[in-house]
């Protein structure tokens, strides 16, 4: 029978006090495992973040100098002004997308700006996040009077957008802010364009970046572009045909979107699109393209002059709101940055109490044991074991004991570790410092997602190798004291 | 080989003008004084004194546990004395077998198992291990208990399966601390039964220290020590076995004889025998 069977008998010996020391131990690696997890999602979240933002802020910088001479008119959204408006100019802006089943949709009616504290907070939920709000279409008969009654003007350029997909119920908690609304949860949002020679030849009103198939062509008819994302969805191909609300379409080329913000949008002729969404004679909005770029805020007063209901954004606008919006990101990346050192310092101090409390735990159980076992000690050494056989005996003793509590603490850790996490560093899994809300609502990780801990294998290995440790330096001490007990002892001890 | 008689071989272990000093404070407390002795291979021996009289530092220096201030230990020809602390264990490994008067199994594991205990590390495969402690516990009448843990065994038993852990790396000497301290007198009778037949049978060499004179009387030399010294040294009925004369009659006996044949007496010193 060798060492390690015996070891493993000895720990069995004493089944409470043995089981008791693996749970606590496991309980202490558990945390010590959780916390660099919390650390680790914490970091990843917020480097996600970080790059999700500057590379919106790129895109839409981009955006903004191709567009000089465009200008974006639009009914003022239920949302107008809460989220950041459109990222990417030309499709999108806050409250466009809800157009909703028969428009029936409430989506968070009620929901000032004002209780999330303004510019910073609202643009986390951004760039179209509340999709449940209410499409304001207007009358198709606007071009016209934009085209022929405005001077200046080179070209305009009516869409129709409409976003389809279920109506979500969803709970907000923001800093305590608690509400529940009814958001849409997109599959897709239909892009209607006029397909005119002039617009398609001249104008960036249809994606560029195709990966298969062809553009659309002008006077086209029954076809759709579909992006990456719809094709995905729909599970269809160049040359396939696509059924979208009824009618059936022909698919003649798949699109990489170049911005987040253009994932879920499909592209086909204006007319098409007011007509399978009832819509025959409405647009969703208009983008007037300026003769020159010095003449875009003169173009822009005289269309507000004669439309004062339409809001209308130039390339100034948006880079104005960018800017404000870059500010808004600066902040919160710095305070997530701040967040992050105070959490790495609480987690190194945690991780030393943590290690401390566990090595004491092995340092005194096993001076029990050891104390406990004297007489035993003593007849080993009498029969001839050598100090380092006794040595080695109690050191492996000790080992196991932790090797088994780190399995405990594995275990523990794969099921609390986002719990511990949380509990031991307050930024994690709250998500506050974070633009959480923003992920809630549009169901995707485009800023970053919630800092959830999980334990990767390297945790795990972590965990078992901090626990070999632990058990070695924890038993260290007692197993020389083992060693050291004379053989006399065996004889007169009781 | 009931007939063998193992006569008195060659030193195994000689005691050089031993001296072992404590220090008590500023005080030197002598606990052996200029002790000579000579142990030969097959003697069964028995040291008796009274409490501080020294049974104890003695006994430590024989089994390598304590060091003398002044004086040699030679162990089967080797000086113990002249090793360092750190070599000894292999001593008492090698040389000695330990008997405890609580017998001291590790009660986590069974018999056997604590039989195989010395032989660990000395080279000998798991089965050999095995094998050799089975031998050993039938020798000492323990066939078919191997698998039994200390709890399940008696008195009486835990101390044989102690013995046949002392012998099983073959030892130059048994050293047996008061081995029948612990036990009622059935089972005292029995245990220094075995001991004297294993002496007999397989020439083992047996230094016993003992309070328990009925003990001693069944052993070959008894060696009284007090002060630190041998103040007396006598006969014991084990003697007559070898000698195969029973002592009270003169008569003729066999080494395996209980009584003599011829006048009936006891050839074990029973509590009757020193009651009379």
């Amino acid at each position: 029978m060798g060492i390690g069977s015996r070891a493993l008998r000895n720990i069995s010996r004493r089944k409470v006090r043995a089981l008791l020391v693996i749970i606590a131990l496991g309980f202490a690696l558990s945390i010590m495992i959780s916390i660099p997890a919390g650390v680790l999602a914490n970091e990843k979240t917020a480097n996600a973040v970080a790059s999700n933002l500057s590379s919106l802020i790129n895109q839409t910088g981009a955006t903004i100098n191709q567009t000089l001479t465009q200008i974006d008119c639009s009914l003022a959204p239920n949302f107008s002004g809460f989220g950041f408006t459109s990222p990417s100019g030309t499709t999108t802006s806050g409250g466009y997308n809800g157009r909703g089943s028969g428009g029936s949709t409430s989506g968070g009616s009620g929901f000032t700006p004002g209780q999330f504290g303004g510019g910073t907070v609202g643009g986390y939920f951004g760039g179209g996040a509340f999709n449940g709000g209410q499409a304001n279409p207007m009358n198709e008969s606007l071009y016209s009077d934009i085209n022929t009654n405005i001077a200046g003007v080179a070209a305009v350029e009516p869409v129709l957008q409409a976003s389809e997909g279920n109506n979500v119920t969803r709970n907000l908690n923001f800093n305590g802010y608690t509400r529940t609304i009814t958001t849409l949860d997109v599959k897709y949002t239909i892009e209607g364009v006029p397909l005119t020679a002039s617009l398609v030849d001249n104008y960036p009103i249809l994606p560029t970046n195709i990966t298969a198939g062809s553009n659309l062509q002008a006077g086209e008819s029954g076809d759709v572009l579909l992006s990456e994302n719809n094709s995905a969805y729909f599970g269809v191909g160049v040359g396939d045909s696509v059924t979208i609300l009824g009618q059936s379409f022909t698919v003649v080329g798949i699109y990489s979107p170049s911005s987040v913000a253009d994932t879920q949008m499909l592209y086909m002729n204006l007319s098409d699109a007011q007509a399978i969404t009832d819509n025959t004679g409405y647009i969703t909005s208009l983008t007037v393209f300026a003769q020159n770029s010095g003449d875009v805020s003169t173009v822009a007063s005289a269309i507000s002059a004669l439309h004062p209901e339409l809001t209308v954004t130039t390339a100034q606008d948006r880079e104005n709101a960018l800017s404000t919006e870059e500010s808004g990101y600066t902040t919160a990346l710095a305070s997530a940055n701040a967040s992050d050192s105070t959490t790495n310092s609480t987690a190194i101090e945690e991780i030393v109490v943590v290690v401390l409390a566990t090595s004491l735990i092995v340092l005194f159980v096993m001076l029990y044991t050891v104390k406990e076992r004297t007489k035993e000690i003593g007849t080993l050494k009498a029969i001839g074991f050598s100090n380092s056989a006794v040595m080695s005996q109690f050191m492996l003793e000790g080992i196991l004991l932790s090797i088994l509590a780190g399995v405990v603490g594995i275990a523990i850790g794969s099921v609390a570790a986002p719990t511990i996490s949380s509990i031991l560093l307050p930024s994690v899994g709250v998500g506050a410092r974070l633009p959480a809300g923003a992920t809630i609502i549009s169901g995707t990780t485009r800023f970053g997602g919630l800092a959830v801990a999980t334990l990767t294998p390297e945790l795990v290995l972590l965990g078992f190798g901090v626990a070999i440790l632990l058990g070695t330096l924890g038993s260290l001490y007692p197993a020389w004291r083992a060693a050291k007990i004379r053989p006399a002892e065996a004889m007169r001890y009781e | 080989m009931s007939n063998t008689v193992l006569q008195s071989g060659k030193p195994v272990l000689k005691l050089e003008n031993l001296s072992k000093t404590y220090t008590l404070g500023k005080h030197d407390v002598p606990a052996l004084s200029n002790l000579n002795l000579t142990v030969n291979a097959g003697e069964f021996v028995a040291i008796m004194g009274p409490s501080g009289s020294g049974k104890t530092t003695l006994l430590n220096v024989i089994g390598c546990i304590d060091k003398p201030t002044r004086g040699k230990v030679l162990l089967d020809g080797i000086d113990a004395t002249a090793l360092p602390e750190n070599q000894l264990y292999r001593i008492r490994r090698e040389k000695m077998g330990f008997i405890f008067q609580t017998f001291n199994l590790l009660p986590y594991l069974n018999a056997r198992e604590n039989v195989e205990l010395p032989m660990e590390g000395q080279g000998k495969s798991k089965s050999e291990q095995r094998k050799r402690a089975s031998e050993l516990l039938a020798m000492v009448g323990l066939s078919g208990r191997e698998e039994h843990r200390p709890q399940r065994l008696s008195a009486g038993e835990q101390q044989r399966v102690a013995i046949a852990r002392a012998l099983a790396n073959n030892p130059a000497i048994i050293l047996a601390d008061e081995p029948t301290g612990n036990l009622d007198s059935q089972n005292k009778q029995g245990i220094i039964k075995l001991l004297a037949n294993l002496n007999l049978t397989q020439g083992t060499t047996i230094i016993m220290v003992t309070h328990d004179s009925q003990a001693a009387r069944n052993t070959e030399r008894m060696l009284l020590l007090k002060d630190g010294k041998i103040v007396k040294e006598m006969k014991g009925l084990h003697a007559n076995k070898k000698n195969q004369t029973c002592p009270h009659c003169g008569s003729s006996i066999q080494v395996t004889d209980d009584t003599c044949p011829v006048c009936k007496k006891p050839l074990y010193a029973s509590d009757e025998l020193f009651a009379s």
